[in-house]
């Protein structure tokens, strides 16, 4: 570096970060350190950590010490300065993100629920078999109260021992007999339709109750609870009073959960298949209107190559989630709405991954084939075809991969398979339903996956 | 014979590959192309068959001006003509045979040979492979093969043309020196059995010695030398190969 800068100039000119570099003849590293100071300056300033600045005026003022002794014809130094900018930019990530480790060791119990939940799926389960018996209620009083209930012989009843009506928060005691012995049960409140039913809560609890070993309920002690929505309020309504046993029965069998991941996985795999499918149908044709080896010729079809790329490249810049919301909208709910979503993706990032096995070919054999006197269609079976399959087809396999994996996204935002499912039950808080979604999804994700590894390792 | 006349290749990057060259090939001869790198002598060959187009001149081979057909009778010129690659340009995937068997694509009906080839076609791929002596290769693919064994496939390709002119592009610059001479034999056995004119670019002076019975030099595009090996001498060698250039002796 040549010594006859001003080593006083150029550290005067840089109180403007980097411009003493520029004058002492280094002008891309004083540009970068003038762009990442007015950057990180303008970060800090957004984000409202002004205690950064510190680091800011050390760049700065390492700059200007830089300045002079490059100046001087001295090396260059800005690795101080950048460093520091780089802690500050991971300073403000830090906080933006709102990053909290403490959260991850502190609420770990938050999430054993649900982890165990989703570790014993809703897979198998055995018959239920219940019991019931129910007395009626009236609130608030009325000028013919219903009656108490009588204890029968042989089957479950339920009986009123003190009042059958009161107003709302009142007490009164039920007793009841002839259950199954030794068994726990629950306590229900039906409107007189039986379409409303809440369970009973007591102090926040729900109120549950032990049969003695002769099926009797012992007396149970109730408060009386608000009547349903609308009937709330327009005088007397009278409600059901149930008690409900319930008990596992038979041979374990797989649940109706089961069979319903197991539909609608198979209607993931198909839509998979569809979308991949018309992908590949599109895609080829396209896959040679993108090869620059194929279009190179004339300026026109150069036009067209360029043409293809821009929007092969914008189809594929959209998610294909947003794809999945737009044709949902547009043919409705279902699963055709993501074999749209994934089909118009698939046909941009197959069409790329196509072109660019074209543009791999080898010209060598096209060459030989044409020497041989062939025409172009034996030339293209026998020089082109060879060298394409093997990677179309590899590349297929691995497309089709992906949109199982990407439909059950899709599935989220209502494209149909095993996603729609899967996001209905965690709004439930079904999470061994959930739990059952989530294996499918994995065994046979991994099964694809495994599936189009080996066939990829044959082919190419 | 073939007739070369004034024949001029540019490029569209305005590279001068072929500058007014002509030379004449009687039947029967076995014709090297003597030439650096980038002398033109792939361009050259190329021109021949047409697989690249000249910008200018002609070239006759037994009164057919090969630079004015086009299309079909393109195509059955180019069949008679077979051709050996530096690199073998075999299809890597395809088996043995059925590389073997493209070489006949110029006879067989097209719409045919697209589904299958016909049984005697299958005949004639085995007796060429037992010509170079790689029958028990045929079922493999062209990709598990050295170097050698591949432009045996190649030669067998080009037979199955049944070739009246056979064009060589540096058939052994891609293999070890001792596979070389086995590679040239055949096609000094193609030469003299069958009387196949061929025409073979190399590059070493003994090879060329060993092998051809007249030389063209190319340099630059131009023809420098024309006449039989035994007439290249020192000075001759330095007016192809550049002022620097040593030779260099192959067992």
């Amino acid at each position: 570096m040549e010594g006859k800068k001003s080593p006083l100039l150029s550290a005067f000119l840089s109180l403007i970060p980097g411009l003493g570099q520029i004058y002492a003849g280094a002008p891309l590293q004083g540009a970068a350190l003038l762009l990442a100071i007015v950057v990180t300056a303008l970060l800090i300033q957004w984000q409202g950590s002004t205690f950064l600045y510190v680091g800011i005026i050390l760049a700065w003022l390492w700059g200007v010490g830089d300045a002079y002794s490059l100046a001087q014809g001295r090396q260059i130094s800005l690795v101080p300065p950048f460093l520091i900018i780089g802690v500050i930019v991971y300073i403000i990530g830090w906080q933006v993100t709102d990053i909290k480790l403490m959260r991850l060791i502190t609420d770990v119990a938050d999430i054993k629920p649900l982890v165990s939940n989703l570790l014993q799926p809703a897979v198998l389960e055995r018959d239920i078999e219940t019991q019931k018996a129910e007395v009626i209620f009236e609130s608030p009083c009325s000028d013919s109260p219903p009656e108490k209930g009588t204890p029968l012989e042989d089957e479950p009843y339920l009986i009123i021992l003190d009042k059958t009506c009161g107003e709302v928060g009142e007490t009164f005691t039920i007793e009841g007999g002839n259950f199954w012995p030794s068994s726990r049960g629950q306590i229900w409140w039906l409107n007189m339709a039986g379409e409303m039913k809440r369970r009973i809560r007591q102090e926040g609890e729900y109120l549950t109750f032990q049969t003695d070993e002769k099926g009797r309920i012992p007396p149970l002690t109730i408060v009386a609870p608000e009547a349903f929505g609308e009937a709330r309020g327009k005088g007397p309504q009278r409600s059901r009073v149930q008690a409900l046993l319930k008990r596992e029965v038979g041979t374990i069998h797989p649940s109706h959960t089961f069979f319903l991941v197991a539909e609608k996985m198979m209607e993931t795999i198909f839509l998979a298949l569809m979308a991949t499918t018309v992908a590949i149908v599109f895609a080829i044709p396209v896959s040679f209107l993108a090869a620059r080896n194929l279009m190179g010729g004339t300026p026109i079809t150069m036009g067209f190559y360029y043409l293809t790329r821009t929007i092969l490249n914008i189809l594929r810049s959209i998610e294909p989630l947003i794809m999945a919301i737009v044709f949902v909208v547009w043919v409705g709910l279902g699963p055709f709405a993501g074999v749209l979503a994934l089909a118009v993706h698939s046909v941009a990032a197959l069409g790329k991954l196509y072109s660019e096995a074209v543009e791999s070919i080898d010209p060598g054999p096209i060459e030989a084939i044409t020497a041989t006197g062939a025409n172009r269609l034996q030339t293209i079976v026998y020089a082109v075809i060879p060298q394409i399959v093997p990677p179309y087809v590899a590349f297929t396999v691995y497309r089709w991969d992906i949109n199982v994996r990407m439909s059950t996204i899709i599935g989220f935002v209502g494209g149909g398979g095993i996603g729609y499912l899967l996001q209905q039950w965690i709004r439930l808080l079904m999470y061994r339903e959930a739990g059952a979604a989530v294996w499918a999804i994995a065994i046979v994700v991994w099964a694809l996956d495994y599936a189009s590894a080996i066939v990829r390792e044959k082919i190419v | 014979m073939l007739q070369v006349e004034h024949l001029t290749k540019i490029y569209e990057d305005g590279t001068l590959a072929l500058d007014d060259v002509s030379f004449e090939v009687p039947d029967g001869e076995f014709l090297v192309i003597l030439g650096l790198s980038g002398a033109g002598k792939s361009t050259l060959l190329r021109c021949i068959n047409r697989l690249i187009e000249p910008t200018e001149g002609r070239i006759v081979w037994d009164g057919t001006d090969i630079t004015a057909a086009s299309g079909e009778e393109l195509r059955k010129i180019r069949r008679h003509i077979g051709f050996i690659f530096q690199e073998f340009n075999l299809v890597e995937r395809s088996s043995v045979l059925t590389n073997v068997l493209s070489g006949r694509l110029g006879y067989v009906n097209p719409w045919q040979s697209i589904i299958r080839f016909p049984q005697e076609e299958v005949k004639r791929a085995m007796r060429n492979l037992e010509r170079v002596g790689i029958t028990d290769l045929a079922p493999k693919r062209a990709d598990d093969l050295s170097g050698g064994q591949r432009q045996r496939v190649g030669i067998a390709r080009a037979l199955m043309q049944e070739p009246r002119l056979m064009l060589a592009d540096e058939p052994v610059a891609s293999l070890d020196p001792v596979l070389a001479h086995s590679i040239l034999r055949y096609l000094e056995q193609l030469n003299r059995e069958d009387g196949i004119t061929v025409i073979c670019s190399l590059h070493f002076l003994d090879l060329v010695r060993r092998y051809g019975s007249n030389v063209v030099g190319l340099k630059d595009g131009r023809v420098v030398f024309q006449g039989r090996p035994d007439e290249i001498t020192d000075q001759r060698f330095k007016e192809i190969y550049g002022q620097e250039a040593e030779r260099i002796t192959v067992t």
